[in-house]
């Protein structure tokens, strides 16, 4: 998670003082396999994924990551409730580069809406900034949620990032989640509460 | 200066001192530790620390079988489950009071925890603590993200969660980081006893609370928090026991040096047991002496058994008791020594407690062996192996620091023979000062050889020459001195001593001592010198030298950067 990562990089100089060298690698895990849409033999979306729809539970649809060209690589991960980010890092156009936000709603003010790649999805468009770097937000309206991919390019190139957000980006609709989830625990789970009102404030 | 007698060209003459035998102590038949048994002061984690390390193992293998097994449906269910019931209990009264008592597991609270330790630890100097406290906060943050990323649960299903979370959840990151923090806290700044039984149950009583609190909310998951407790206490209870035992680094508040090693309790017990089984001497107290004039040990006067059937039942013994921390102590002196002076004090350091006192037992030897008024070394003991032994002497009773003590011409020449034996045999003290050098009854002692050295540089010979003309011009005069040096020492000899000495290379109750007087005893000796020799330059660059200065400035450095960093918030 990003808060742990600042924490990760002082660790190996404590680690060797602890003499406890090599048995933690916070980060290590982190792949793209963690939000990926599909894991495993069974194709389901991973738990990164069912965590992002946890953290906002009105979102219709969650982003994932379908693959990504070489070259780029999953960076970091942060979910709290109310808002999920990652980020992809790329050889070319540095770390961060694209970022991916899910929130139940964004402001897009100054953005342009262009036809949408994604049925039952409203794209819209900001550039703000172009040279030296590549800075501009892509919008994906949706019911109950909002994804944003963020790009910040240092690279020369901006035409193979931009297809990364729109070929490597996918997204999962909340309904095979739930299933999933209801599938997974034979029937005994669901993945939301009941929208009866029961136990809320 | 023509009419003061001269010492002869060459080496001079020194003049023996009959050395008293030490009084006698009652001795019994030592005893060998059977292989097995444990040392006198042994380490122990205790039942409790045994108890929950199992626990965190058991921990782990459950995570172990659930992650080959695929049954994570079943502690899922069985959480939700719990959940949902305590869920039922919500209404908008209790809703703000459980979130309130919440409160301790949310990142600010935990920061302010962390910073607060860290800067009480600093204040109260506790720094062993305080680096088991940072590492243990390192690695219980550091491991519980990495596990909670490795085991991939999201958070409760079927339930609102109406309360703040991070990340996944398996285990609660939070509780984990919390229940170390307070664990830590009370291991680090509550000393052992009622006090810090009260704060464990203090500690159990908030993360009962907090716990509460956060199933309420829906939060964590039960089995969440319950792992990251078991792992948050397990780590720091184990780290504290092994690494600060109480035996060992007790907490306490008052003004005693951190050098100086608690000798009542545990410690007290095992060094009377350890000195019967291994010297063979009836010990009966132990007890704290002369703190004030060491800084690198915790010197020791032992009452023990007397031998003498016409004298007092009781006789004493002294000791130094070093341990570990001193071997560290030792490091970082020698390293400002060589960083401060360079070449000439360039030394190695001790590795390990029991080469230090070793060293320091076969100089007592040395010393001994060649006849120089040292007291009679009576062996080492060990009480732990390889972190805390005791050189135990002979005991200088009845004796008056040289600094408070009538000086004769009689004490003069004992010192100066001193001086003069030293380099006839070639060694050098390196600590001549007041607080090392005793009188009784007519007689001179040298004490403390632990900064000792066997060929040594000729400056830090001539450093040891002026020192004791100084220590003993401070009750009498640099006149008076000087004429008894000059039938030992050539004015060749006295310049060079002179010439080599300044500033740094007298010990600090040296120079403390001769502020206080308000006299130049340096500036009355340089007087007295038919002439003078120029300064001998002390600072001396060598590669050697400009390296360590470099690898202590970029390690500054670092230990700045890290320091910085692990302020930030550890969730």
């Amino acid at each position: 998670m990003r808060r742990s990562h600042r924490w990760a990089s002082v660790l190996p100089v404590l680690a060797a003082l602890l003499v406890l060298p090599g048995c933690i690698q916070v980060g290590g895990t982190l792949s793209g396999d963690l939000v990926a849409c599909k894991e495993g033999d069974d194709g389901t979306p991973s738990n990164g994924v069912v965590l992002m729809a946890q953290a906002v539970p009105t979102a219709s649809w969650v982003p994932c990551l379908e693959g990504m060209p070489l070259g780029w690589h999953f960076s970091d991960m942060d979910v709290d409730r109310g808002s999920a980010r990652f980020w992809l890092d790329s050889d070319r156009d540095g770390l961060r580069a694209i970022e991916i936000r899910l929130t139940e709603s964004c402001s897009t003010s100054r953005a342009t809406e262009i036809p949408s790649d994604r049925p039952e999805m409203r794209r819209l468009e900001r550039v703000s900034q172009v040279t030296p770097m590549y800075i501009g937000r892509r919008y994906y309206l949706f019911d109950g949620g909002c994804i944003t991919v963020v790009f910040r390019l240092s690279g020369e190139n901006r035409g193979e990032p931009l297809a990364v957000a729109t070929q490597g980006l996918g997204a999962v609709p909340r309904d095979d989640l739930r299933a999933m989830v209801h599938e997974d625990s034979d029937g005994r789970l669901d993945l939301d509460p009941p929208t009866t009102g029961e136990g809320g404030r | 200066m023509a009419s003061l007698p001269q010492a002869p060209p060459g080496p001079g003459r020194s003049i023996p001192v009959p050395r008293p035998a030490p009084p006698a102590i009652a001795r019994v038949r030592s005893r060998r530790r059977p292989s097995g048994e444990p040392p006198p002061l042994p380490r122990a984690l205790a039942a409790s620390g045994k108890f929950w390390l199992g626990l965190s193992g058991v921990v782990l293998v459950m995570w172990a079988v659930v992650v080959v097994t695929g049954t994570v449906t079943v502690f899922d269910v069985a959480d939700t489950r719990v959940l949902q019931a305590i869920s039922e209990l919500r209404s908008p009264g209790l809703t703000p009071v459980m979130e309130a008592l919440g409160v301790l597991a949310t990142a600010k609270a935990i920061h302010v925890l962390w910073l607060s330790n860290l800067i009480l630890l600093v204040i109260v100097r506790r720094w062993r603590h305080l680096f088991v406290w940072v590492g243990v906060g390192l690695l219980v943050a550091n491991l519980g993200a990495f596990l909670a990323l490795a085991l991939q649960r999201p958070r409760p299903y079927e339930v609102e969660i109406i309360g703040g979370w991070s990340g996944f959840s398996m285990p609660s990151l939070p509780m984990t980081v919390l229940a170390a923090f307070l664990v830590s806290t009370v291991y680090a700044l509550i000393p052992s006893g009622t006090w810090r039984t009260r704060g464990k149950w203090a500690v159990a009583g908030l993360l009962v609370i907090t716990a509460a609190s956060r199933l309420y909310l829906a939060q964590d998951h039960p089995t969440g928090i319950l792992a990251g407790v078991v792992l948050g206490v397990a780590a720091p209870l184990a780290a504290f026991r092994m690494l600060t035992p109480n035996a060992v680094y007790p907490v306490r508040y008052s003004r005693a040096r951190p050098a100086h090693l608690d000798v009542s309790g545990e410690r007290g017990e095992a060094i009377i047991r350890a000195l019967h089984d291994q010297l063979g001497v009836l010990a009966t107290d132990v007890a704290p002496f002369g703190l004030a004039g060491s800084g690198g040990s915790t010197p020791l006067k032992i009452t023990v058994k007397s031998a003498d059937p016409s004298g007092p039942e009781e006789s004493y013994i002294f000791g130094k008791l070093y341990a570990a921390t001193h071997v560290r102590s030792d490091r970082w002196y020698k390293l400002g020594r060589t960083l401060l002076y360079g070449r000439l004090e360039d030394e190695k350091p001790f590795h390990t407690v029991r080469r230090l006192v070793q060293y320091e037992d076969y100089i007592l030897r040395l010393f001994s062996d060649a006849g120089l008024p040292v007291p009679h070394p009576l062996g080492i003991v060990e009480i732990t192996p390889e972190r805390e032994y005791l050189l135990v002497t002979e005991f200088i009773a009845g004796a008056k620091e040289a600094g408070d003590a009538e000086v004769d011409d009689s004490i003069i020449d004992q010192g100066l023979s001193i001086v003069r034996r030293m380099w006839d045999i070639g060694m050098a003290h390196r600590d001549i000062k007041p607080a090392n050098l005793l009188v009784r009854d007519g007689t001179l002692f040298l004490i403390d050889s632990a900064f000792a050295e066997v060929r040594p540089s000729p400056w830090r010979q001539a450093v040891d020459l002026a020192n004791m003309l100084l220590v003993l011009a401070l009750r009498t005069d640099a006149e008076r001195v000087y004429r008894r040096a000059r039938l030992q020492f050539s004015d060749e000899e006295i310049a060079e001593a002179f010439a080599a000495t300044r500033g740094l290379t007298m010990p600090s109750q040296l120079r403390r001592m001769l502020r206080q007087q308000g006299r130049n005893l340096h500036a009355d000796f340089l007087r007295l010198l038919p002439y003078r020799l120029p300064p001998v330059r002390i600072q001396r660059w060598t590669w050697r030298r400009a390296g360590l200065t470099l690898v202590t400035l970029v390690s500054a450095v670092i230990v700045a950067a890290i320091t910085v960093t692990i302020l930030g918030s550890p969730l």
